[in-house]
């Protein structure tokens, strides 16, 4: 690309709209260019400026309270105090984790290898093409979790791939959510609130694949210790309100 | 994004004390830009409960993420408008694509968002307060050809890719990406004075 082309991307960057090839291409060639980075920049503020060409509209009083209970229950990262105590539900997860270890080593290595293999032929119905799921599923930048309850069944297993950008999300066995429902996983990082991944609910064989774009917050994480599904109401909660069903570490591929 | 006139803090400062896990200093961040980030987040979302939950998880993470603000890289009303509009744009992701093209068909027009703006500025009856930049922005957009402002709008409001907006446009991918980059340098032309104030 010639250096105009390259600054053909910085608006369309700055409204997030590259796709992903195209963004980490970008994003590479702004680590040694200063005038596509300044144009970034004045471009980032261009966009963020339309947020006033959004119609008027008057928050709710109450809205300010919620925003401060939700600050004085979380602390700030980098904040320099000493840890607070987990979250009780998270000490619970804890416990959940090791009582489920055992089964995990069991069954991880037996059946779920070909129930894998049956949910990766039939995620091109969900991906699109081969290529895509493909391109999801497979490369050096690709983290998988197996998240397993204390029984054998349900199941699940998230295929991270940090270069597209793409939680790719296999459940087995679980039953799906009621109305009003939804299950929603929750990206677990040490020192951090857990973080949601999105929301998704099972077929009624009790099976889903779904792909989910991964936030910036849990991208901007690097690394996620564990992972955990509950289900909540419909549109997911800002933080889980119940103990996961399902839990699991996630394994570095690097 | 300026400083509200009169603040006794610029905004960079009140990050900081964020980071330093003072929770007035959210209270004060909030009084300055809680409007414009519900505006924003109800905009995208379109419903008056979960652009609440936007606002609160988009103030949430401007707080745990305090440290991370880095104000060589924007100002701090950018900051949260793109944490907001990130929040936001994940909330209608996870509704499903399908269920937002159909409550959105009428956004199809030239006339994009522009138009309820200008009315709601225009009828003083509502009582809207409209702030410099909210008149500045509305004058801009208004003054780009409405193809162009259809297509941006399309991807800031909506977070559609480029090649999205072609297939929902039914224009070529070239053209739509013309458009986006002329209207967006159009409006950087447009908006220097209010940009300027946010450094």
């Amino acid at each position: 690309m010639t250096a105009h082309e390259w600054q053909e991307q910085a608006a369309p960057y700055a409204l997030g709209i590259l796709s992903p090839e195209e963004r980490r291409a970008f994003e590479a060639h702004l680590a040694g260019c200063d005038a596509c980075r300044a144009d970034v920049r004045s471009y980032t503020e261009v966009a963020a400026a339309l947020a006033h060409a959004a119609p008027a509209a008057e928050p709710p009083g109450a809205l300010r309270d919620r925003v401060l209970a939700e600050a004085r229950r979380v602390r700030p990262i980098g904040r320099r105090v000493p840890p607070r105590p987990p979250l009780p539900w998270l000490a619970a997860a804890a416990a959940l984790l090791l009582a489920a270890a055992g089964a995990i080593a069991t069954w991880r290595l037996t059946g779920r290898v070909h129930e894998l293999e049956r949910s990766l032929a039939v995620s091109d119905s969900v991906l699109g093409e081969d290529s895509a799921a493909l391109a999801l599923l497979t490369g050096p930048d690709v983290n998988v979790v197996s998240l397993a309850g204390t029984n054998r069944a349900p199941s699940a297993r998230i295929v991270w791939n940090r270069a597209l950008n793409r939680f790719v999300v296999f459940a087995f066995d679980l039953p799906a959510a009621p109305a009003g429902r939804t299950y929603q996983l929750w990206a677990i990082a040490k020192g951090h609130a857990p973080l949601s991944m999105g929301t998704f609910n099972t077929d009624a064989q009790g099976r889903a694949r779904v792909v989910l774009p991964v936030d910036r917050e849990i991208a901007a994480l690097g690394f996620i210790d564990n992972c955990g599904l509950t289900e909540e109401p419909s549109g997911g909660s800002p933080q889980p309100t119940e103990t996961p069903r399902l839990l699991g570490a996630w394994t570095r591929s690097d | 994004m300026a400083t509200p006139p009169n603040a006794p803090v610029p905004d960079s400062q009140l990050v900081g004390r964020m980071t330093a896990g003072e929770d007035a200093a959210l209270g004060d961040l909030y009084d300055r830009y809680g409007k414009m980030v519900y505006a924003l987040a109800l905009a995208i979302v379109r419903e008056p409960a979960d652009a609440e939950e936007v606002v609160v998880d988009a103030f949430g993470q401007a707080w745990r993420s305090a440290a991370s603000f880095d104000a060589t890289r924007g100002s701090v009303g950018a900051w949260l408008a793109t944490i907001a509009r990130s929040r936001a744009l994940d909330t209608i992701r996870a509704r499903g694509r399908r269920a937002r093209a159909h409550e959105r068909a009428a956004l199809l027009s030239d006339e994009g968002l522009a138009a309820p703006i200008t009315a709601a500025g225009s009828d003083p009856a509502r009582g809207v307060e409209r702030s410099e930049a909210r008149r500045l922005v509305s004058q801009a957009l208004a003054a780009l050809p409405g193809p162009q402002r259809a297509a941006i709008e399309l991807a800031y409001f909506e977070g559609l890719s480029q090649s999205e907006i072609a297939e929902r446009l039914a224009e070529p991918l070239g053209t739509v990406k013309t458009r986006i980059r002329t209207g967006m340098e159009k409006l950087r032309g447009l908006l220097g004075p209010l940009l300027e104030g946010a450094a």
